[in-house]
């Protein structure tokens, strides 16, 4: 479904990503682990369209097709979905105008009809239940005044509501007490499914206790150094970051 | 040499009105007229060389000759189209600066409430309406003189008709007031000169809301109004400016808040060709709120200004005031904020805040926050910003599958619609959030 090959990418000269190369398919999930500044989220932006970035070298293809030369709204419209680490505040806009906006744009690209308003208020209230989410915030302005925990939790509720084939989490789990963390990962978890594929970015191994991925990806300076199943994520919260980069350092 | 300028119009058409303007009031208010119209002719119309008046170019009063203005014969269809038509409880209707009984309906209102014409005021309750008339709408003898009055004194040298509100001590008023200017100038330009006075007692509360209508021809709406908010009262109110066309329409308002009173402004102006609001707010009491908010946009070639100033004269007092306007094609806004806070006003908290969004490389504001502070113990803050659309929310909205147009749409209607989300009238805000969308996808 997704395969980044030899990607490079800069920001004003300076090089974050340094060849990554990931295949993700249907049904599978994919974690990316990596310390600070590795470049994990510049992955994620890179792959959800964001601005800012020089590709230098390297290819992503999603669904057959070249993902970057797509607008944002096109990756979104064919299934692809970005859960931000910074859910960005829109005062003005009510959050259900916005997911309707959005739900019916997606549908439109699939060639269905828009959701008229009764018929989408009842789509989602049967969403909004699935990340335990107060109905109230619905006619909030999009993520004005939430909670960290409410941002966070917004966000899967709006990948509930579009149902996306490929779903990038970027550290979901940063800011997020144990409940919080819980429950988002039960509304992850219940979207899992043998069409859907999942890449899972974080920092911390304690997200994949409930989100218990197929794969572990390890980000260091821009390369995927290591690759395992989820026993290397246990490996990596035991010995620390500091273990993948001394041995890197020990192989040259 | 001697150059004799031939006298303005707007001063010389008092001469046809003067008898029948007579009629209205008191006697006393003869000379109060002859007094304001002599300031007026002296001070004559602005040039941008006037500090007060310095971003808004008023050649088009130059290049006009007004006739006095007389009503318009309309029907309630040809006020179905207008926004805020939607309000069905207590309406008085002003056309071309005369009532309308015809269209104006002002029953089912509790006891203590009056709305009305206030010609007919002055001749039923002219010691009540007294009590404000000509009170409240100066400067005179308060702190700093930088205050052009000069279309308050053409207001009061016309001053005969608008509107009067009175609500009783204690009486809570639960319909929303719908106060409507309507001009049509189809017997060549125009001049009206409305005078509205609101008065609410003590611990009294209403919601006012105000539209001003062009329904075509150059008119120009020179209105004044004095509020006074007694003890502990609480107003609500809301204007909606969308004269539009070659309209001008200059509004000088002026509010007197006594101690625990609450005074809530939503100022909506969609523009006329020229639109210039001064709202003053004197704070005359402690433990007052005051909150002014304002959203307008321009589009085409039309110069909205809105000058605001609130005068914090007694201790512990809250103003909070948020300005923010579109401004697309060719247009000018003008946002000038002034706040005072006197000796005696410690413990003042007041904010302010005047954003701009340019839409086109062409569009303008001027804007200018001026606070005068002379207590020690006060929180003051002020902000303005201009800016296009914000970047990130963009993106959000575009990974979310909307498209970028409808993005951007959707971003510059929420960019004004976050002060109409202040409104506290369910239908009211709605009309003018629909009215805000409507002007910027240009239907």
């Amino acid at each position: 479904m997704l395969q980044i090959q030899n990607l490079h990418a800069s920001v004003e000269d300076k090089t974050i990503l340094n060849g990554v190369n990931l295949t993700i398919n249907p049904g599978e999930v994919h974690a990316i682990m990596g310390p600070n500044g590795s470049g994990k989220s510049t992955l994620a932006s890179i792959l959800a369209g964001r601005d800012g970035y020089d590709i230098t070298e390297g290819s992503a293809t999603y669904l057959g097709e070249d993902l970057l030369e797509m607008d944002p709204e096109v990756r979104a419209a064919k299934g692809l979905f970005l859960a931000f680490q910074y859910p960005v505040e829109i005062p003005g806009v009510s959050n259900t105008y916005f997911l309707r906006a959005a739900v019916n744009a997606v549908r439109k690209q699939r060639g269905e009809s828009d959701m008229d308003a009764m018929e989408f208020m009842k789509f989602i209230r049967e969403k909004i239940k699935i990340l335990d989410l107060d109905p109230s915030l619905l006619n909030r302005s999009v993520n004005e005044g939430f909670s960290g925990g409410e941002k966070k939790r917004n966000e899967i509720f709006q990948m509930a509501a579009l149902e996306p084939k490929m779903c990038i989490l970027d550290e979901t789990d940063s800011g997020l007490d144990i409940d919080a963390l819980k429950v988002v990962s039960d509304g992850v978890n219940a979207l899992r499914s043998p069409e859907r594929g999942f890449l899972v970015i974080t920092h911390y191994q304690r997200l994949l206790n409930y989100i218990v991925p197929d794969f572990v990806h390890v980000l260091v300076d821009g390369r995927i150094v290591r690759s395992g199943d989820k026993t290397l994520a246990y490996e990596l919260e035991e010995k620390g970051y500091g273990w993948i980069e001394e041995s890197l350092a020990g192989a040259k | 040499m001697l150059i004799t300028e031939k006298p303005h119009s707007l001063v010389s058409n008092f001469e046809a009105v003067r008898e029948l303007l007579g009629l209205t009031g008191p006697e006393s208010l003869r000379a109060v007229r002859e007094a304001a119209l002599a300031k007026f002719a002296e001070a004559g119309i602005p040039t941008t060389r006037d500090e007060e008046f310095k971003y808004l170019p008023l050649n088009r009063f130059r290049e006009t000759e007004y006739v006095p203005a007389y009503g318009a014969t309309l029907s309630e269809d040809d006020l179905k189209a207008l926004p805020l038509s939607v309000l069905d409880g207590p309406c008085l209707t002003i056309v071309n600066g005369e009532f309308a009984p015809e269209l104006s309906n002002v029953s089912g209102l509790p006891n203590g409430v009056r709305v009305m014409a206030l010609s007919e005021a002055l001749e039923q309750h002219e010691g009540l309406v007294m009590r404000h008339l000509g009170k409240i709408a100066t400067h005179e003898g308060k702190l700093g003189t930088t205050n052009d009055e000069r279309f308050t004194h053409l207001n009061t040298a016309y001053m005969a008709e608008g509107v009067y509100v009175f609500v009783a001590k204690g009486v809570m008023v639960e319909p929303t007031i719908h106060l409507r200017f309507i001009t049509q100038a189809d017997h060549g330009a125009i001049a009206v000169h409305p005078r509205v006075v609101i008065e609410l007692e003590e611990g009294a509360a209403a919601k006012i809301v105000e539209s001003y209508h062009g329904l075509g021809g150059e008119s120009f709406t020179n209105v004044v109004h004095e509020i006074a908010l007694g003890a502990n009262a609480n107003l609500e109110y809301v204007k909606s400016q969308t004269e539009g066309g070659s309209t001008i329409h200059i509004a000088n308002q002026y509010v007197d808040q006594k101690s625990g009173s609450v005074f809530t402004s939503n100022q909506v102006a969609f523009g006329a060709a020229i639109s210039r609001t001064d709202l003053n707010v004197f704070v005359d009491g402690e433990h007052t709120e005051t909150s002014l908010n304002g959203a307008y946009l321009g589009q085409g070639e039309q110069i909205i200004d809105n000058h605001t100033r609130i005068d914090h004269a007694k201790p512990n007092c809250h103003s909070f005031e948020v300005y923010k306007g579109i401004l697309d094609d060719r247009s000018v806004g003008v946002f000038n904020g002034k706040i005072f806070v006197y000796e005696d006003a410690q413990k003042t908290d007041a904010k302010q805040t005047n954003q701009a969004l340019l839409l086109s490389a062409n569009a303008t504001i001027n804007t200018k926050p001026q606070l005068e502070i002379f207590a020690d113990d006060v929180k003051c803050t002020h902000g303005a910003t201009v800016g296009q659309i914000r970047e990130d929310a963009l993106f959000y909205l575009r990974s979310r599958g909307i498209p970028e147009m409808d993005a951007r749409g959707l971003l510059v209607y929420a960019f004004a619609a976050e002060v109409l989300e202040k409104i506290s009238i369910d239908v009211v805000r709605e009309a003018l959030e629909a009215e805000l969308y409507r002007r910027l996808n240009r239907d």
